[in-house]
């Protein structure tokens, strides 16, 4: 445990000692407070799920952008071999990655919370869609940062860990447009797939144990599959 | 001989299709500095790699300290000190906050880790660049820093891969000094394609090419026979004749450089009591003068090029 927590402690001062980590939170809470405002003084909706939708598909885009970098530089610049000849395993040298890209994650959401005092402070929200949505978005990051984890750990080239990671989510954003004309029970299976079908509930208020199970599922099965692509050497 | 810290048993490696350690046994006693010699591609840092735990091997058994390296990989870590190629090192991070991130990982914690990192910096003599990041030091400095992170918790081998290479002439002098300060405590295995930086550093040398370990002693090969420097003034002929003629002379090379009737010469010969006083004898009894008359050092590039080219000639 605590050599986890120095790995942890390690990454977070890499991701906070590049500029990217800053940027992201800064352009992330610019587009979210332009949204928010425009929204609230022309539908002025009590609510954010437009925000929530939004930030669903920020997700999809600056994620890669955050793991890009995780193991693929490690293993480009070799310092993977410094670790791993420690006495340290695999999984908790993934499992502290994790941690510290969901961290930033859950800051740019902490952060975003401001909108929901704003809502609390001028209105009376409904708040049940409003811990749901928080809760499907953080579900839907541990996913998204799971298979940027293990695109990182696939290659040793950042940009192709981002590309693929990147290419991964558009398609499971998009794969239940098209998963609907297929014959069953491959329309079911395919669209079951799908990033958005899962979110839906969560960002309207209607919470799933299927779709909790759906983005925790990805989120293990792509970081034991990390894992392993770490040990595979 | 003592105990072994490193027994590696037919290790092999394969990357796919691509055979990169054959059949490679070898032990490593307590103490020794083994020096492991081959050109790139050779092999040297795949067996590094299995040594400390980072690849498993094909097939095959590695031990450290009678730990196994793929059952007890873990703990086979706490007992080797590593410093890869190049010294790949976190360039963000300040020598010393590196220093304990890698001391923490090593299981020192509170005052020790402090100790540690405190211990290394001097016996490294990284004050100096302490509080700076990592991607301004010097490759002499950040060496050194690689060397020190290896050390933090006092591993009973030590291995270091190329360590002097890319350093300028004053680098290296540093790192195999340190390197000679190091060998009186820990066990060393050092891979180089240098052969004077091996030559200098290690007591014993295993040359390896293609991935098969040709010799696990190049020394002692060497050391079977014996060679010798004379200068002597006289006729070629009647000197090498006077040479020849002495019981267990194999060869005599006139060294490139000397010219006239004083000539030198690098005799090749058994290794036999009384060798030299034999030769001195044979050459003084002949009215010859003999001026000087020296033991020359064991010559690794020789051992390694009659190693080395033996196999492609077998294969031709």
């Amino acid at each position: 445990m605590r050599r986890f927590l120095v790995l942890w402690i390690k990454e977070e001062k890499a991701l906070f000692s590049s500029p990217i980590a800053y940027v992201l939170i800064a352009g992330f809470l610019l587009i979210m407070g332009y949204s928010f405002t425009l929204a609230l003084f022309i539908s002025h909706a009590m609510t954010l799920v437009h925000l929530f939708f939004q930030m669903f598909v920020l997700f999809l885009l600056t994620v890669p952008i955050i793991t890009m970098r995780l193991i693929a530089e490690e293993r480009k610049l070799r310092t993977i071999e410094l670790l791993l000849t420690s006495p340290v395993t695999e999984t908790q040298v993934v499992l502290a990655k994790f941690a510290a890209s969901m961290s930033l994650i859950l800051l740019m959401l902490v952060q975003s919370g401001a909108y929901a005092i704003v809502l609390g402070i001028y209105g009376n929200p409904d708040w049940g869609p409003i811990f749901s949505g928080y809760l499907g978005l953080v579900l839907l990051a541990a996913a998204l940062v799971g298979v940027g984890l293990l695109t990182s750990a696939l290659t040793n080239n950042q940009i192709i860990a981002a590309l693929l990671s990147l290419s991964t989510f558009l398609l499971l954003w998009i794969i239940d447009e098209y998963g609907y004309l297929l014959p069953d029970p491959f329309d079911s299976l395919v669209v079951n797939l799908s990033l958005s079908v899962h979110f839906k509930p969560f960002a309207t208020g209607s919470m799933y144990f299927s779709d909790v199970a759906f983005y925790l599922s990805a989120a293990m099965l792509s970081l034991f599959l990390s894992v392993r692509a770490l040990a595979w050497r | 001989m003592s105990v072994p810290i490193v027994v590696a048993q037919n290790l092999v490696k394969w990357y796919g299709p691509r055979l990169a350690v054959r059949d490679v046994s070898f032990s490593v006693a307590e103490g020794e500095v083994v020096g492991l010699l081959g050109p790139n591609g050779s092999g040297k840092s795949t067996i590094f790699r299995i040594l400390t735990g980072y690849l498993v091997p094909s097939s095959g058994t590695v031990a450290v300290a009678g730990r196994d390296a793929t059952t007890e990989s873990l703990a086979l870590r706490h007992e080797v000190g590593y410093v890869p190629e190049d010294a790949p090192l976190y360039d963000h991070m300040r020598v010393v906050e590196f220093l304990r991130f890698m001391a923490q990982l090593k299981g020192l914690f509170g005052r020790s880790a402090v100790r540690a990192v405190e211990a290394v910096v001097t016996r490294l003599q990284l004050e100096k660049v302490a509080s700076l990041p990592i991607g301004k030091l010097s490759r002499g400095y950040r060496q050194r820093v690689a060397i020190g992170q290896a050390l933090l918790n006092d591993p009973k081998l030590l291995i270091l891969d190329e360590p002097t290479s890319g350093l300028d002439p004053s680098q290296v002098i540093t790192i195999r000094d340190l390197i000679r300060e190091l060998a009186g405590r820990q066990t060393v295995l050092i891979a180089s394609h240098v052969l004077p930086e091996i030559e200098r550093i290690a007591s014993r040398v295993m040359i390896l090419l293609d991935g098969r370990l040709l010799t696990d002693d190049a020394l002692a090969l060497e050391t079977n026979g014996e060679r010798l420097r004379l200068q002597v003034t006289g006729a070629e002929q009647e000197v090498r004749a006077c040479i020849a003629a002495v019981p267990g002379v194999r060869s005599i090379v006139v060294e490139s450089g000397s010219r006239g009737l004083d000539l030198r010469y690098l005799v090749e010969a058994d290794r036999r009591p009384g060798m030299a006083q034999h030769l001195a004898t044979a050459l003084v009894g002949s009215g010859l003068a003999l001026s000087e008359l020296a033991t020359m050092p064991p010559d690794l590039e020789r051992v390694f090029l009659q190693l080395t080219r033996r196999p492609a000639e077998e294969a031709a």
